[in-house]
């Protein structure tokens, strides 16, 4: 595949949009400077909002290989840069017993063959034009972790203690995102761009659903998104422990086509409340009563047109 | 930008003017960040002006929170030239003020007011209100209101100074991150090997991989009846930004009934929380019923309190309303059911203070411990007693 052209922030934007990712202007503006300027771009949000999403979408309109670094508690260097292939060191060292001095054996055990690479390794050495390098839920993983990403993001390179510098030849496309279950450290937002992704307005939200659940009929889309808006809307919010991201609702969408629905109504939507939510307290929370309650204005607005 | 654009030269000034409009707000702002500002208005162009304010937003903003004081600013700023050129010479001492008659909120209108010359008289005045601000009794007259309002700049820099200068470094348990140290279950194999190389592959001692350690969860219960009201936006402030980077924090408010506020603590903005507190609590001054709240705490949220790990913080005066007898069940549940339990209590200045009211009597009895949180002074050992509490068998 041939990379789409990013010479604009609408030429990046219907890029985007043709891998099915509809991403907003002040989303595109965000993602074209990140490309122009070579500089990581943080995405935060709420989950399923699509940060992830855009990594992937964005490997394939650039037409570059994703790599993804999934962080979690307890991520360390050598689960996201290197690690050396211990056994086979050993193994070679047993080999060589008695054949060889002790630094000749050191110089041969720290070979790059010896070198297992982890992603982040991985995305520094991929041939131009370099990689997307997703580095997901970086709030997931701890501080001394971020630490050790200012040298990777700020330089584009690391420094491997027995064979020297790894410099990027082609810098990754570096995607961050945090779900912010904690603050991160500001030295590590300086060297990057920021992007608060929000939840989709009602329009982006009707053009993913339509993108992602073609079978669905026009007007069961148009109802989820309206739903789904207004349940993320400022007086049912606070109903709520988590309101549903896009995914859910592009679940949603499918789901309802697999029921053979044509359109909402309380009952339907308080039997599939367990997809739009994941939280028992909330389930609960969407009786049919308060479905109605979402759905009433809804279909004041449909019915007419 | 082209050469001999007009607009070059200005377009230089009004981002710098808007950067440091921004600082003042409170949002962090370093001159590389004010450069990269210029690089991406060429690169977006300025025939949108969207597209500027979401480059200079990428650039200039790194945090959720600063992100409605960012808008609220760049709309003021370059709403159209005119304006931008009044704001600009309003950063100037001498230029004369100008009515924003909107319903931006504090911190954006101050950061958009003139300066006031900086003399050595305004000094003193700037550290009085920081100490009023902190609850003490006397004046803080403009603190004294029945509701969260929102932050002005002053009180905003000082909650983010109090977190800063006042951090609330819990006390800490061993996570799964581990680090090298001779002692430990797993082995630390590059430790292994860097040593093996030099004795000829032998391993003759085997390095380890250590749990690292990390804060206990929290749970904060906040008293907001009438009594209360000085205190509890302040704290609430203090507490969210000092304890933004806890993992776990579950935070409660108490009057007559029990409302969740964890939600309104995601927020980023300080503001925005109190606002969400604002928007939450039904019964904002009213009177305690801190049995009753107990007793919902426990039926609702009861697994908010991870294996006894938690550490919980009951803010309140004890002042309260309610049945001793259910109070004291209550109380006596959470206490076996939370690593400590402690009663931060805003009474504690008077001298001489003793917890002889009903509801502060059984608080007394139950709680591991009481602590003052009524001064900066009594913040800043907040932390260092609850260490120590925690270390107590």
């Amino acid at each position: 595949m041939t990379p789409a052209q990013t010479d604009s922030i609408d030429s990046l934007a219907a890029a985007l949009q043709q891998t099915g990712y509809f991403a907003d202007r002040r989303l595109a503006t965000a993602v074209f400077l990140s490309l122009k300027l070579q500089r990581p771009l943080l995405l935060e949000g709420e989950p399923g909002v699509g940060k992830t999403e855009l990594a992937k979408a964005l490997a394939a309109a650039l037409a570059r290989p994703l790599i993804r670094l999934q962080c979690y508690d307890g991520l360390e260097l050598r689960e996201a840069l290197y690690e050396w292939n211990y056994a086979a060191q050993l193994l070679h060292m047993r080999a060589k017993e008695g054949s060889a001095d002790s630094a000749q054996i050191e110089r041969e055990v720290y070979q790059e063959r010896y070198l297992i690479h982890r992603p982040l390794l991985q995305a520094l050495q991929t041939p131009a034009p370099g990689a997307v390098l997703l580095i997901d839920e970086v709030d997931r993983a701890d501080e001394p972790f971020e630490a050790f990403l200012l040298e990777y993001l700020g330089e584009y390179q690391v420094s491997i203690p027995e064979l020297g510098t790894i410099r990027a030849s082609a810098p990754p496309v570096t995607l961050l995102t945090s779900n912010r279950t904690r603050e991160l450290n500001d030295a590590v937002k300086r060297r990057c761009l920021y992007h608060w992704l929000d939840y989709p307005g009602r329009e982006r939200e009707l053009a993913i659903v339509q993108a992602q659940v073609p079978q669905a009929r026009a007007e069961l889309s148009q109802q989820v998104a309206d739903f789904v808006a207004r349940l993320r809307s400022a007086p049912f919010a606070g109903a709520f422990n988590r309101a549903p991201g896009i995914a859910e609702s592009v679940e949603w969408a499918k789901a309802l086509v697999a029921l053979d629905t044509l359109t909402l109504d309380p009952e339907v939507v308080s039997d599939t409340a367990g997809i739009l939510f994941k939280q028992r307290e909330d389930v609960a929370a969407l009786t049919r009563d308060f479905a109605a309650e979402l759905l009433a204005p809804v279909e004041a607005d449909s019915t007419p047109g | 930008m082209q050469l001999g654009d007009a607009r070059h030269g200005k377009l230089a000034d009004n981002l710098v003017g808007f950067s440091r409009a921004l600082r003042r707000a409170g949002v962090p702002m370093d001159s590389a960040r004010i450069a990269l500002a210029g690089e991406a208005a060429t690169w977006v162009g300025l025939a949108r002006r969207d597209d500027l304010g979401a480059a200079l937003e990428a650039v200039l903003v790194s945090r959720e929170q600063d992100r409605a004081i960012f808008r609220e600013l760049f709309d003021a700023f370059f709403r159209d030239p005119k304006v931008a050129s009044k704001l600009l010479a309003q950063l100037l001492p001498s230029a004369e003020g100008r009515a924003e008659p909107s319903k931006r909120r504090p911190r954006v209108r101050e950061a958009l007011a003139p300066q006031t010359p900086p003399q050595a008289q305004r000094r003193p005045a700037e550290d009085q209100v920081d100490i009023d601000a902190v609850m003490t009794a006397s004046s803080a007259q403009r603190l004294r209101h029945a509701d969260f309002n929102a932050l002005g700049i002053a009180e905003y820099r000082l909650v983010e100074r109090l977190a800063r200068d006042i951090p609330l470094p819990l006390p800490t348990l061993a996570t799964r991150r581990t680090a090298p140290d001779c002692r430990g279950a797993r082995a630390y194999w590059p430790g292994v090997m860097r040593r093996a190389a030099h004795t000829g592959g032998e391993c003759l001692e085997l390095p380890r991989l250590q749990r690292r350690r990390e804060a206990l969860p929290l749970l904060v219960l906040v008293d907001i009846s009438g009594s209360m009201e000085r205190y509890t936006r302040l704290l609430l402030a203090f507490l969210h930004a000092a304890t933004r980077a806890l993992r776990r924090r579950e935070v409660f408010a108490f009057g007559t009934q029990l409302t969740d506020l964890t939600p309104a603590f995601a927020q980023g903005d300080t503001d925005a929380m109190l606002d969400a507190v604002n928007a939450r609590i039904p019964d904002f001054a009213g009177g305690t019923r801190l049995g009753e709240s107990l007793s919902s705490l426990r039926t609702a949220h009861a697994r908010k309190l991870i294996g006894r790990r938690t550490l919980v913080l009951l803010i309140s005066d004890g002042l309260d309303t309610g049945e001793p007898a259910t109070l004291e069940t209550e109380l006596g549940w959470l206490r076996r059911h939370c690593r400590r339990l402690l009663w931060l209590n805003p009474l504690l200045r008077f001298d001489g203070y003793a917890p002889t009211a009903r509801g502060a009597a059984v608080l007394h009895r139950q709680a591991h411990a009481m602590l003052a949180v009524h001064d900066l002074a009594s913040l800043e050992q907040l932390a260092a007693s609850i260490a120590r509490l925690i270390r107590q068998p």
